[in-house]
C-alpha cells in the first residue's frame, strides 16, 4: 500500500474510534509534545461537524432528549454510521433505527417514529420537483375511463404510520416556548408528508386516505384503490378526497 | 418547477469585488433587498438534491449576481479515484448555474468509503502531489475548465512531508494548470499553528495564478499552555488577518475577495458589514493603483 493510502486509513480509524488515535498514527505526526491535541482537532472536528448536520435533521429528537444526550446519541452514531454521501443533505437515513437499539431510550417509545418523521419531513425538502396533474389532462374522461386511470403521486410523497400521536408530539415541539402536555393515549396517526411546491406538508389522514394513496402508489388503478380502500374503511369518502387532493399538487401531471 | 433562463441573469464572471458565502438563513433577506454585494458563492454539495427550494432559491439569486461553486467533496488529495458521480452532479450544477469560477481545496475527506465531511490534511509528498495532480486535471477536463485550489488551514504536520506546504500548493496549480484561491486567514492560521513564517509562505505565491481571496474568522484554543488556531468560519475576521489582507492586496494586487460565515450565522447585516469592510480595503488598494498610474 502506498504511504498516501496507509496515512489516509489510519487517519480516518483514529477519526473514527471512541478509543485514543493508535500509537502507529501518532508515530507519523511531527511530535512537538501536542501531536496527540493537534490530532483531537481533527477528531473533534469530524464528529462535531457531522453531528450538527444530525442536529439540523432532527432538532425535534434533539429538544425531546435535551442537547446533551443528543450529543452523545449523535457522536456514537457518526463513530458507527459515519456518512456515506458526498453532500450531508440526506445524512442521518439510519438515525431512528439507531434510536431503536439505545436501551436508554426505552422510555421513550415514540422517539423512533419522530426522528422518521424528521427525516421524512427533509427528504420531501429535497425531492424532485414536479408539475402537478391538471385539471385540463383529466378533461372529458367518461366515468370508467377515469377508474382505469393510473395517477402518479408527488415524488416528495411518503407515507408515514405510527402507533403514536407523533404529529402532535412534532408539531408541538417545533418551538422551544410550547410546553403542551400529550398524552400517548391520543394514539395512532397516519401522515402523508409531500411537497407540492415550495413548502413541506405534513397531513394527518384517515386510515382510508392512507389505503388508497399506498394503493395508487402501489401502481393501482382509481377503481381498483377504491375498491381495496373500501375493505378497511368503507367510510372513505372518494369524492372528498379528490375534491381537496386531486389538482393540489399531491398527484402530478401525467 | 422553473425552467433555466439563460438570458436576463447576472452576467457569469465574479467582480474583483467583495462576495459571501450564501447561507439558507439568508436567502430572503438577498432576494428581497438585493444588497450591494459582488457576488456570492456557494458549496455545491448543498445543492445537489434533486429537486426542492434551495435549487429554486439559487436560481433567484442568480438571476441578480454573479455566484461561484466552492466545492468540498471532491476530496482531490484522496488515493481513492474521483467519484464519477460527484463529478456529474457538480458538471450539471456548473452547465445550470454558470458560475464565474469554480474551486476546491488541497485536500481530502474520503479514506475509506465512507466521507469525513471535512478537510482533512495531506502529507507533502511527491506521491501526493502526483495524486493531486492527476485529480485536478481530472475535474478540469469533466468541467471543461479551470479550477482554483484553496490553501488548507491545517493543525498538525507529517513526518514524512518531502517539502514546504506552499511549495506543494503552487507546484499542484503549477502542474496541473489550475489557479490559487488563497484563503488569507488559513495562510494565519497555519502559519501560526506551525510556527511558519508568513512571508515565507506567502513569497511562493505567484501572482498570476491568484484567482480569488477568501477571508473569514477562526476561533483561539489553549491547549497545554499553548496556541491553536483553529478555523471555524464562525466569527469576524480579526484584526491581524484584516492586516494581512490589506498587506496582500496591496503586494499582489486585487481579486475578488470572500467573507465565508459557516458556523454561529450572523443576522445578514452583520455579514453586510463584513462585507462592506472588505470592499473598503478593495477600494482604497484600487484607488492608490489608479493614482499610481495617473502620475506614472
Amino acid at each position: 500500500m502506498s504511504l498516501l493510502a496507509e496515512l489516509q486509513r489510519s487517519f480516518c480509524d483514529g477519526l473514527r474510534t471512541a478509543d485514543a488515535p493508535d500509537g502507529a498514527l501518532l508515530e507519523m505526526l511531527q511530535d512537538d509534545d501536542l501531536a496527540r491535541q493537534r490530532f483531537q482537532v481533527y477528531r473533534n472536528n469530524f464528529i462535531v461537524l457531522n453531528g450538527d448536520a444530525l442536529a439540523d435533521m432532527f432538532p425535534v429528537v434533539k429538544r425531546l432528549v435535551g442537547d446533551e444526550a443528543f450529543r452523545m446519541l449523535a457522536t456514537a452514531y457518526v463513530r458507527q454510521h459515519p456518512p456515506r454521501d458526498r453532500t450531508l443533505l440526506l445524512y442521518g437515513d439510519l438515525f431512528a433505527d439507531f434510536l431503536q437499539t439505545i436501551p436508554e431510550l426505552s422510555g421513550l417509545p415514540y422517539l423512533t417514529d419522530v426522528a422518521r418523521l424528521e427525516f421524512t419531513w427533509t427528504a420531501a425538502y429535497h425531492a424532485a420537483d414536479a408539475f402537478p396533474l391538471q385539471p385540463d389532462q383529466l378533461q372529458n374522461l367518461s366515468e370508467e375511463a377515469f377508474a382505469k386511470l393510473q395517477l402518479r403521486v408527488h415524488p416528495s410523497l411518503q407515507l408515514l404510520a405510527s402507533d403514536f400521536p407523533i404529529h402532535r408530539i412534532w408539531s408541538v415541539n417545533q418551538s422551544d416556548d410550547q410546553d403542551e402536555l400529550i398524552s400517548l393515549d391520543e394514539g395512532a396517526c397516519r401522515l402523508i408528508v409531500v411537497r407540492p411546491d415550495n413548502e413541506v406538508q405534513v397531513r394527518v389522514v384517515s386510515e382510508g386516505e392512507f389505503e388508497f394513496v399506498r394503493q395508487l402508489m402501489a401502481s393501482a388503478t382509481i377503481g381498483e384503490a377504491f375498491e381495496a380502500t373500501n375493505q378497511t374503511d368503507p367510510q372513505f369518502d372518494l369524492g372528498q378526497f379528490f375534491s381537496r387532493h386531486l389538482f393540489d399538487g399531491t398527484f402530478c401531471a401525467m | 418547477m422553473e425552467t433555466m433562463q439563460a438570458s436576463g441573469r447576472a452576467p457569469a464572471p465574479v467582480p474583483i469585488r467583495a462576495g459571501a458565502g450564501l447561507k439558507p438563513q439568508h436567502y430572503q433577506s438577498v432576494i428581497e433587498d438585493q444588497p450591494d454585494i459582488g457576488w456570492f458563492e456557494i458549496h455545491p454539495e448543498n445543492y445537489m438534491g434533486k429537486g426542492g427550494p434551495p435549487l429554486r432559491y439559487l436560481e433567484k439569486i442568480r438571476q441578480d449576481y454573479p455566484i461561484s461553486l466552492h466545492s468540498v467533496g471532491t476530496s482531490l488529495g484522496s488515493h481513492l479515484p474521483l467519484d464519477r458521480e460527484h463529478l456529474q452532479q457538480l458538471k450539471s450544477l456548473v452547465d445550470r448555474f454558470e458560475p464565474g469560477l469554480v474551486s476546491e481545496h488541497l485536500s481530502w475527506s474520503h479514506g475509506y468509503e465512507w466521507y469525513t465531511h471535512d478537510l482533512m490534511p495531506l502529507v507533502y509528498t511527491e506521491e501526493s502531489l502526483q495524486v493531486m495532480v492527476e485529480h485536478i486535471e481530472q475535474v478540469q477536463e469533466y468541467l471543461q475548465r479551470q479550477i482554483l485550489i484553496e490553501n488548507p488551514s491545517s493543525y498538525l504536520q507529517f513526518k514524512a512531508s518531502e517539502m514546504p506546504e506552499q511549495v506543494f500548493y503552487v507546484e499542484a496549480a503549477k502542474r496541473s494548470g489550475a489557479g490559487l484561491l488563497v484563503d488569507v486567514n488559513n495562510v494565519f492560521v497555519s502559519c501560526t499553528n506551525h510556527g511558519w513564517n508568513i512571508d515565507d509562505y506567502l513569497s511562493e505565491i505567484p501572482i498570476e495564478l491568484i484567482g480569488e481571496i477568501h477571508l473569514s474568522g477562526h476561533s483561539v484554543q489553549q491547549v497545554e499552555g499553548r496556541t491553536l488556531r483553529i478555523d471555524d468560519h464562525g466569527s469576524p475576521v480579526c484584526s491581524e488577518v484584516w492586516s494581512l489582507y490589506q498587506a496582500f492586496i496591496s503586494q499582489f494586487g486585487l481579486a475578488p475577495t470572500l467573507i465565508e460565515w459557516d458556523s454561529n450565522i450572523p443576522e445578514f447585516p452583520q455579514l453586510l458589514e463584513e462585507v462592506s469592510s472588505a470592499q473598503s480595503l478593495i477600494d482604497a488598494v484600487a484607488e492608490t493603483e489608479v493614482r499610481n498610474v495617473v502620475t506614472g
